[in-house]
């Protein structure tokens, strides 16, 4: 097509790169990722089915079945004809509705531990990176030593502390009560699910800290920052413009990244029996109970463990995605 | 350097210090211990434990010392004793804890009664020390005595008796992905976009997307219990040797405890450590020979009419192993935090494992203790890693 000919065509069909908006440019690019578009649909199927947890449960979370433990999925109870889609576990619990309600259990300590940290992250790397100074190089140096030791030893250790002792950190009742509503849960066994978002909180924020830190370290330098302080900008006018807008492409990846890891981390510490506990559902403990029975049957684990592992797997190709499509020079 | 490393050697002290602090504080607030249960003991009047009984079993664990003095016990194992100086004891009359706390019932604010301290009946002073059983202070190596797990025995020889064991499974683990994870992480990346690279690449990816305890009850699904009830060869999962003989189909009889009964159990755990180690260390090797590939060395090497195995092996590999000695260092906290996880699925006796046990079962002194270990060799492993840099990369320079 020569010019000639595109001058000709009428204004609107002509559309230059220059006139996308950033948005539609990484949301081009970021539906080139084939895997990340799939497990964005997939992940949105799962956010959805777990929203409408009570509707598609057709049973309650507590709710026994007497004399019915183990029953293969697809039995009908006679008694009021709903179905065990999945059979029942060995208390006789409905195991698809529990599934369901683990995983909005699951995703919401996820999301709300990855908010939190990411929250932390930015106001302690921005303040850290911005101001310098000893404050700077010691709380650089303390998270550096944090970030160096295992990660897991040290989760088991807050939790094995705080979940024994869980007046120690006063949570208002507000607050249970509005996360017990989000998750379903009474505000007393909301109590425990905070706690673990508080714990897997309390480490993530060290990562997303660092990351922030580098940012900012990189933007001072900027010009546009030298043009807004020339102009008599404030400091808390630099960060909150300047700096943590042109940061957030890195976070965001990093929080999609982090999310995935801690859906396994959550998963890891109700395993060992260190996280939320049994009458409360999680991802994690539906596992860990499948394990005393996986002698007679074995198909069991993959209930509770293809969901951990399908999330984990979507948050991190979405992260990938994510970091194509914001910021093509990161990619490994 | 000398200066670099003294004060490297100073900042590792704070750390460990600060460390130690933050340990014992966290574990001190928690409550349960061995007097949880006594209290229920007391309230059943099948037993009469009398007020003595208490303070002799508090004095028994110090949990009648206050908490900084209680702290420093377990750190340098001081104090024992009123000072003495010149052969004239002082501070004898110092409050050190109390021995018989005056508990009442109190209302708290969320409604429920608890007890509460409220006073003192009898001091603890520190002339009282003298003669008391103490450790020599975790920081010259006594880790005290286990409280549950294996009661009123040294911490160190429980710790002892699991090493081996985690040494043997981190050990063997690190090898094997060592061995397999380098060639392939450079094949991938010299092979970039080719079938074979992508093949892997997202092998890898699932590999380090797949939460280890589910991937290791895949394993023991696939090739223990499986196999084992269509009676076919399978592999032992569980403990580190079996209790009985068995026998195996195709592999023959295996005796108890023998070598063949010890390198089966090792299977599966040893696999599962490795591939989840393999599917994160390939990514890092092929990430970073890529990078390395593209500086200009490389090109010059090529330009200089080197064969591209000897510009792969000699120029790019060991540059691109630079950043790996990190990873390798850093399985040295490894060996005491143990692989948690996978010690626990296959009920390996190890280090790992043991910290589980110790958590859950108020055995403080052994769960202080790995944690302590753990942060030393952090620390350690870190002025290591910055050694070690110096050595491999002549650029950098310590100051």
């Amino acid at each position: 097509m020569s010019v000639a000919q595109v001058a000709e065509l009428p204004a609107d069909t002509v559309s230059t790169i220059e006139e996308r908006t950033p948005f539609q440019i990484v949301m081009m690019r970021f539906r080139r990722h084939r895997l990340a578009m799939v497990s964005l649909i997939l992940m949105t199927a799962i956010f959805i089915i777990t929203i409408f947890a009570p509707v598609i449960a057709p049973f309650e979370v507590q709710e026994l079945s007497v004399n019915k433990y183990f029953v293969p999925w697809g039995t009908v109870d006679e008694a009021t004809g709903r179905v065990h889609y999945l059979g029942t576990d060995h208390i006789g619990r409905d195991y698809f509705s529990r599934l369901i309600y683990a995983g909005r259990i699951s995703l919401t300590v996820a999301l709300l531990s990855i908010f939190i940290a990411e929250v932390v992250g930015i106001v302690v790397g921005s303040i850290s990176g911005f101001f310098g100074g000893w404050l700077d190089a010691v709380l650089m140096r303390f998270v550096e030593f944090m970030l160096t030791i295992p990660t897991l030893p040290l989760l088991l250790i807050l939790s094995s502390m705080l979940l024994r002792n869980e007046e120690l950190i006063p949570i208002p009742d507000v607050v249970l009560k509005f996360l017990g509503n989000i998750m379903l849960l009474s505000p007393r066994d909301a109590r425990n699910a905070v706690m673990i978002v508080l714990i897997l909180a309390g480490l993530g924020w060290l990562q997303s800290a660092q990351l922030m830190r580098g940012m900012v370290l990189s933007l001072r330098e900027q010009t546009f920052v030298e043009a807004s302080r020339s102009l008599g900008a404030s400091n808390f006018r630099i960060i909150t413009r300047d700096m943590i807008p042109n940061a957030m492409a890195p976070i965001i990846v990093d929080a999609s990244l982090g999310l995935a890891g801690f859906i396994v981390l959550e998963a890891a510490l109700a395993f060992l029996g260190f996280g939320i506990q049994d009458p409360i559902p999680t991802w994690g403990n539906m596992l860990a109970a499948t394990q005393a029975h996986m002698l007679s049957r074995p198909w069991l684990p993959l209930v509770p463990g293809l969901p951990i592992f399908i999330c984990s797997l979507a948050f991190n190709y979405i992260g990938d995605g994510l970091r194509d499509a914001l910021d093509p020079r990161l990619k490994l | 350097m000398t200066a670099y490393l003294i004060r490297r050697v100073f900042q590792m002290i704070i750390v460990v210090l600060v460390s130690a602090v933050a340990t014992y504080g966290l574990l001190n607030l928690a409550p349960g211990g061995p007097l949880a249960g006594l209290r229920q003991i007391q309230q059943s009047s099948r037993f009469q434990i009398t007020e003595e009984d208490i303070a002799r079993i508090r004095a028994y664990f110090e949990l009648d010392l206050y908490l900084p003095y209680r702290f420093s016990r377990w750190l340098i194992g001081e104090p024992r004793g009123p000072v003495v100086i010149g052969g004239r004891e002082f501070l004898s009359d110092m409050v050190v804890g109390c021995r018989k706390p005056v508990e009442t019932e109190v209302l708290n604010n969320r409604g429920v009664y608890e007890f509460k301290v409220t006073g003192c009946n009898e001091y603890v002073y520190l002339k009282d020390l003298v003669g008391r059983r103490t450790s020599r202070g975790i920081l010259f190596g006594d880790f005290g005595l286990s409280w549950r797990l294996l009661r009123d025995r040294p911490v160190s020889e429980l710790l002892l008796s699991r090493l081996p064991k985690t040494v043997q499974l981190i050990g063997l683990s690190t090898l094997f992905s060592i061995l397999i994870g380098i060639p392939l992480g450079v094949y991938s990346a010299v092979k970039q976009y080719t079938r074979f690279d992508y093949f892997f690449t997202s092998l890898a990816f699932m590999g380090s997307a797949m939460p280890t305890f589910f991937f290791g009850i895949l394993m023991i699904l696939a090739f223990s219990l499986i196999p084992k009830n269509a009676g076919l060869p399978y592999v032992p999962a569980g403990l580190s040797e079996s209790v009985r003989d068995y026998a195996i189909p195709l592999i023959g009889d295996v005796a108890a405890g023998s070598l063949k009964d010890r390198v089966l159990h090792l299977v599966l755990p040893v696999s599962v450590l490795t591939l989840v180690n393999i599917s994160f260390w390939t990514r890092f090797i092929r990430s970073s020979m890529l990078e390395v590939l593209r500086q200009d060395y490389v090109r010059t090497a090529r330009a200089k009419g080197l064969g591209e195995r000897i510009v792969i092996m000699k120029h790019a590999l060991r540059n691109a192993l630079i950043p790996f000695v990190t990873i390798v260092v850093f399985t040295l906290p490894g060996l005491f935090s143990g692989a948690i996880i996978t010690e626990s699925i296959f009920a390996w006796p190890g280090m790992g494992r043991l910290y589980l046990l110790a958590l859950g079962d108020y055995d403080y002194p052994v769960a202080m203790s790995i944690f302590f270990i753990i942060a030393i060799l952090t620390v350690i492993a870190t002025l290591l890693r910055d050694i070690l840099y110096t050595i491999v990369d002549p650029r950098i320079r310590l100051s």
